[in-house]
């Protein structure tokens, strides 16, 4: 069996804090750009112009699809992946037991 | 062998328990980077959500217009420089009527666009004035000159019949 992931984790120990860091910052800017959004569409409306508060509504749905998205990349930790009953490694644990 | 796998599970489930509801001070106000993440992704469907009643509440339920004329009061109650404030029957917009010094009537929505402060006239000026957060408009067509205000006043169109001043919704050119 291959232990390049081992090794990978093994060499960079920092990845995951990392990846968290990354995807927060991805997370700021898209509600930013949502706040930018969602203001914008408000002043138009008040200026008795539809066509940008639908166009908004769309941008901002989108994006929060793709911060919704995001979340299934947040990294577990490996303290939460051990305690996680559905984690690979217990997982792997439990068929041992099973055994 | 059972009895292991229970005992693993109920550990895990204790755990999770204390995660989401720790009794220890200390745990309990603390927010890791994962759960600000998560509270990150709620706003923005939080903010998706506003949105969507904003082009709802644009397209389905409109700002009512201004139908047909609506007499506001005699020319000479305006002396020139002057202004007066006037509601049309039917509506709770104030609005505000000014005599310029060329002699032209305008009439406009009283609210700033700020934040809905009450508007005067600035005699002798040409700009109309918002007290709260010193934002100005000018006064021949609503535009914002300085300050706060994201837009121009709404305005409406005034019509001079012999001595009395009417009011009726601005015609398509000079929205």
């Amino acid at each position: 069996m291959s232990n390049f992931r081992t090794n990978q984790n093994k060499s960079n120990t920092n990845k995951i804090n990392v990846i968290l860091s990354a995807v927060i910052v991805i997370l700021v800017l898209n509600v930013a750009l949502q706040i930018w959004l969602l203001y914008t569409a408000l002043n138009y409306t008040l200026d008795n112009d539809t066509g940008v508060a639908t166009t908004a509504f769309f941008g901002s749905l989108l994006i929060f699809f793709i911060c919704a998205g995001m979340i299934y990349y947040l990294p577990e930790g490996e303290i939460r992946k051990k305690n996680n009953l559905f984690s690979p490694s217990l997982q792997k644990k439990d068929e041992k037991l099973r055994q | 062998m059972n009895k292991d796998i229970k005992n693993i599970k109920d550990k895990n489930e204790e755990e999770t328990w204390s995660q989401d509801f720790p009794f220890h001070k200390q745990n309990a106000t603390l927010v890791g980077r994962r759960e600000f993440a998560k509270m990150l992704a709620l706003v923005s469907g939080g903010l998706a959500l506003g949105s969507g009643l904003v082009a709802a509440k644009a397209n389905f339920f409109p700002k009512e217009k201004v139908t047909g004329e609506h007499f506001v009061c005699n020319k000479k109650d305006i002396p020139v420089g002057g202004g007066r404030s006037f509601i049309i029957q039917g509506s709770d917009i104030p609005y505000l009527l000014i005599h310029l010094e060329d002699g032209s009537f305008k009439a406009y929505e009283q609210k700033c666009t700020h934040l809905s402060c009450s508007v005067y006239y600035k005699k002798g000026t040409g700009q109309i004035v918002c007290p709260c957060h010193n934002g100005y408009f000018n006064a021949s067509d609503g535009s914002v000159m300085a300050g706060p205000p994201p837009r121009k006043l709404p305005q409406l169109q005034v019509i001079v019949k012999g001595d009395k001043l009417f009011v009726t919704a601005p015609s398509i050119e000079s929205v």
